[in-house]
């Protein structure tokens, strides 16, 4: 019995190297598989069964793609779940110029798709500088909405219509309009012809956002 | 004795002890150690090379333009370099010294045939050097950690199969033992499955002496490169190196190894687990969904097989941890063992999908990697080699000091560049997934992820710095070593009775029914006691006199896996929906991903907007698998240093932005770090080139000239097709006040513009309005693969471009 467990656990080599004489350790020791080693692989093989079937047996929501839908749905929720849908129209560029809440909203569009030729600040690189009272474009505040829509300079200025949503087009030209009079760290020169300053906040929201900083500043340069 | 059943046509058994000898007659023979030392002496080499190369190409990460602009020396053409260098030149010399030193002592035998190993050794420098001359010059297959083109590809198999593999398995079929210790087991599997992975991953269709395009497209090139690609790199970083510690750590410790059953149970499951765990690395990508479950699945079934080999170390480490405190090679063994424990673990963690969303495109899979390879690879071969020198040189080492002192400046070196790229990843992660009160991108510009983990991305360099002066330490204790060796090397002969040392053991491992069990006269079934003999595991002592049995069920391992998780990848057509509106690239687009390849582009930049919605909100729709259709090879990437390219053609830039942003990206982005190209910009395109390549495309079944007669299809011009779309863009790129020629480019003629109308064609595909059915058939061929937009700028292009020429 012993002799025979001791053959079991000494492998074929006995040495190997008949010069360097350090015969036993090319063997193994006959330590048992820790508990706990085998008992986690055999967890991770017994988790595989019902994750494939949780995820694949085909109920809504809990594909990748599922979920992700899901996540989408809140987010947008999350966002423009108290504004709804937005008509594209100059009243609500001016109404949502008073709402600052609703212009960090814009200034994230902003951040993602116009600082590349705008500038980090308005301040204007390939496109036109925004913080200027001059305008290319643009006379009155709807227009904003009309180059966003549509592009400008033959195709410069992309058109943004079916690329950002209706939603997102009014709160980034919302945005674009409280930039100007803003200190830019570059400004480019002005171009374009100089134009009258926004209208002011339609009567019913001016109480709820007389305190904001942004209208002040906005008041601040129009004046 | 047990010959008797034993025939010389049996492969599996060793030629010697097939009873046909004189069994008075006593056998003489000596090791080859002369190719252990020209393998050391290449290790060490290529490991300098490999990390002197990563500190290159971790300086210009933060000072962009440290080279200049010389294209040569761009990140995105050295990166591939430093991987390749550090993965086939250092890590496998390395376990090519391993394998020379221990195989022939296992098998108490020489290397079947000198000039193989001599022709193995030159042969795979001669790969490392050729990497080191195509791959910085642009040559390359354009997917991660398979760069090399198709004839260096080719010398690989040769090398691997011909040389290395065909002498290592002649010298097991003339061992003169009877089993195979575990290491031989590891590099079995090595050598077999390691060629099925380099050869699958690397078919492609040749086109000229040094390029090539894959035969397959997007999710199928895709599925090649993470199921055979990849695991052919971590297969060769994990199998041959465990094979090394079980041959050198007892060695050096004087102690067996701590659990033989550990050792086969670990050994089989990582052996046949191993090929399926591919997947895991593309969580969220167009990859089927299946795939990528199958791919988590078995990644986290790989835990403890990997931990098999960590318990294995540590444990017989423990049984003289007096020694380790006084021994530096131990030492090294030590941490090469704890690192292999932490990244082992960590890659079960990273096939999780929620967790690889973290770490896919950021750093810290660059941190996980470097784990491996610096931490497991790096501290085990340089233990290996401190143990090889007296024993190759046949003198004391150097300096025993200077061991030391390597060994804590490789551990401290180790620390500090994982450490950053650890917390750097995390950041970069964490910014590009935050997201604010109102569902909004919290960091909605790229380049602040950037800029936050530029700190660390200086800490590691002074790491890696620290981690090369460990390797220069070596280098001198090694040649001063190598200085005081004896005139002569003295070549010991062994002599051994070819019969008696296998007799014995031979007897007692006959037929399983001859094993006594314990349960032999306890009243229980039949069935328990076979089993009870079962768990005896005699018969895998049987087994490992059988090498052709660990190859073949290795090969059946990776077919079976490849069968049901790859091919109902190709078969099955709902695994990749086709999009009516997803056509092929037109010709110039065509030139202008090829340079988009050359340039490493993919080193930085994903093509793959993942269906998470911070990703979505970044980029755009989620890319789906019918997009990639026409992408030979696919560029999804793995990491993102720039932002992502998906949907570039999109919601981007204006062609003039993309001119002046190849010519200096600083000047738009301030803190970008992506090189300048402005030699994109003063280098011509070669249209007649780009037919070639058309003509390629449609031999791999892209339907350009589809719908039109043959005699038609064969009269368009290609080459004049890319003039016109060249001509529209440049007309962008100037009438928006850009330049009309750079020294003596014409823009319209430059490669920048090929480029471009890549860029700006990447992603558009999918929200393109659809064709009519009209509108398909009475359409030119040429409609058909020029894109639309630029119709209308195509009226203004060519006044503009004649008033520009005559000013």
């Amino acid at each position: 019995m012993n002799d025979s467990k001791d053959e079991r656990f000494t492998p074929s080599v006995q040495s190997d190297n008949a010069a360097d004489g350090q015969e036993n350790t090319l063997q193994f020791e006959e330590n048992p598989i820790p508990r706990w080693w085998k008992w986690c692989f055999i967890a991770t093989i017994a988790f595989a069964p019902p994750y494939l079937f949780w995820h694949h047996c085909g109920v809504e929501g809990r594909s990748m793609v599922g979920r992700y839908e899901v996540a989408l749905a809140a987010n947008l929720q999350l966002q423009f779940g108290e504004m709804g849908e937005l008509t594209a129209d100059r009243e609500n560029v001016v109404k949502y110029l008073y709402e600052p809440s609703w212009l960090k909203v814009g200034k994230a569009v902003f951040k993602a798709n116009c600082v590349s030729c705008h500038g980090k600040d308005g301040g204007g690189l390939v496109g036109p500088n925004l913080c200027d009272d001059s305008y290319k474009n643009v006379k009155d505040i709807g227009d904003i909405l009309k180059v966003l829509q549509k592009g400008a300079n033959a195709g410069a200025m992309p058109a943004w219509e079916g690329r950002l949503s209706v939603n997102e087009i009014v709160l980034v030209s919302s945005y674009v309009a409280s930039m100007r009079g803003s200190q830019p760290a570059i400004a480019k020169p002005a171009q374009g012809r100089e134009i009258d300053p926004w209208p002011a906040a339609p009567i019913a929201d001016e109480a709820e956002s007389e305190q904001s900083e942004d209208q002040e500043m906005i008041e601040g340069s129009s004046s | 004795m047990v010959s008797g059943t034993i025939t010389d046509t049996d492969f599996d058994e060793p030629l010697d002890s097939s009873g046909i000898g004189n069994v008075d007659e006593v056998e003489s023979f000596s090791y080859d150690d002369g190719i252990v030392r020209a393998f050391a002496v290449a290790t060490l080499f290529w490991g300098l090379v490999a990390t002197l190369l990563g500190l290159a190409v971790a300086h210009l990460l933060v000072i962009p333009k440290m080279f200049g602009e010389d294209p040569v020396l761009s990140f995105g053409r050295l990166r591939p370099l430093h991987t390749n260098a550090a993965i086939f030149a250092f890590v496998g010399n390395a376990l090519f010294a391993a394998v020379y030193y221990s195989t022939q002592r296992l098998c108490k035998s020489r290397m079947w045939s000198g000039l193989l190993s001599q022709l193995h050794f030159w042969g795979w420098q001669f790969i490392v050097i050729a990497a080191a001359v195509t791959l910085p010059f642009g040559v390359t297959q354009g997917k991660a950690l398979a760069e090399l083109e198709w004839p260096i590809d080719l010398w690989i198999a040769l090398v691997w199969i011909g040389f290395f593999g065909l002498n290592f398995f002649m010298t097991l079929r003339r061992r003169r033992t009877q089993r195979l210790h575990v290491s031989l087991w590891f590099y079995i599997v090595t050598i077999v499955t390691v060629a099925v992975l380099h050869i699958v991953s690397n078919v492609v269709l040749p086109i000229d002496q040094v390029t090539s395009y894959p035969l397959f497209a997007g999710v199928h090139d895709a599925v090649i490169q993470w199921c055979y690609g990849y695991n052919a790199v971590s297969f060769l970083l994990l199998m041959p190196f465990l094979g090394l510690m079980y041959y050198f750590l007892p060695k050096a410790v004087g102690q067996p190894i701590h659990s033989y059953r550990l050792a086969i149970l670990h050994f089989w499951s990582l052996a046949l687990l191993f090929a399926w765990a591919g997947p895991h690395r593309i969580h969220y990508t167009a990859m089927p969904e299946w795939v990528s479950s199958l791919g988590m699945l078995t990644g986290l079934m790989l835990w403890m097989p990997s931990w098999g080999g960590l318990v294995n170390g540590l444990m017989t480490l423990r049984s003289r941890w007096d020694k380790v405190s006084s021994d530096s090679v131990l030492k090294f063994f030590l941490v090469a063992v704890v690192f292999y424990g932490i990244t082992t673990f960590e890659s079960a963690l990273l096939s999780i999908k929620s967790i690889s969303s973290l770490s896919h495109y950021s750093d810290w899979t660059i941190a996980h990697v470097h784990a491996g390879a610096m931490g497991w690879n790096g501290m085990l071969a340089f233990g290996m080699i401190y143990w090889l020198m007296p024993r190759i040189f046949q003198t004391n080492v150097w300096s025993e000091k200077a061991i030391k002192f390597h060994f804590w400046i490789a551990t401290i070196g180790l620390l500090l560049s994982v450490v950053p790229l650890y917390i750097a990843g995390f950041q970069e992660a964490w910014m590009w997934g935050a997201l604010d009160e109102l569902g909004n991108l919290k960091y909605p510009d790229f380049v602040d992820s950037i800029n936050a983990v530029k700190m660390m991305w200086w800490l590691r360099i002074v790491g890696g710095l620290i981690y090369v002066v460990g390797i220069i330490t070596m280098t001198v204790n090694f040649v001063m070593t190598w200085l005081s060796r004896p005139s002569q090397y003295e070549v010991p002969v062994h002599r051994i009775d070819p019969v008696s040392s296998d007799a014995s053991s031979g007897s007692s491992l006959g037929l399983l029914g001859e094993i006594a069990t314990r349960l032999d006269n306890a009243p229980v079934l039949d069935a328990a006691r076979s089993m009870e003999r079962g768990m005896q595991l005699a018969w895998h002592q049987r087994w490992e006199r059988l090498p052709s049995r660990f190859a073949n069920l290795m090969l059946l391992a990776i077919i079976v896996a490849s069968v049901i998780q790859v091919v109902p990848v190709f078969l099955v057509r709902s695994n990749v929906p086709k999009i009516a509106t997803v056509k092929p690239y037109t010709p110039l687009e065509l030139a202008g991903r090829e340079i988009y390849v050359a340039e490493g582009c993919y080193n930085c930049h994903s093509q793959m907007v993942r269906s998470l919605v911070a990703e979505t909100k970044r980029y755009g729709d989620y890319s789906q698998p019918g997009e990639f259709i026409y992408d030979y090879p696919f560029q999804w990437g793995n990491r993102r240093i720039g932002p992502d390219l998906a949907r570039e053609g999109v919601n981007r830039q204006t062609s003039l932005w993309h001119w002046n942003h190849l010519e200096d990206p600083t000047k738009l982005v301030e803190d970008s770090v992506m090189p300048s190209y402005a030699h994109l910009l003063d280098t011509a395109i070669d249209y007649e080139k780009i037919v070639e390549r058309v003509k390629v495309m449609e031999r791999l079944g892209v339907p350009y000239g589809q719908g039109e007669s043959e005699s038609d299809a064969e009269d368009v011009d290609y080459a004049q097709l890319a003039r016109d779309q060249a001509e529209r863009v440049a007309a962008e790129v100037v009438s928006a006040g850009g330049t009309i020629r750079r020294g003596d480019v014409m823009t319209l003629d430059s490669q920048a513009v090929a480029l471009i109308a890549y860029l700006q064609r990447l992603g558009t595909d999918l929200t393109a309005p659809p064709e009519t059915k009209e509108e398909t058939k009475n359409e030119d061929v040429r409609k058909q693969v020029t894109f639309e937009a630029g119709a209308e700028i195509h009226a203004v292009a060519k006044p503009v471009l004649a008033s520009a020429a005559r000013q």
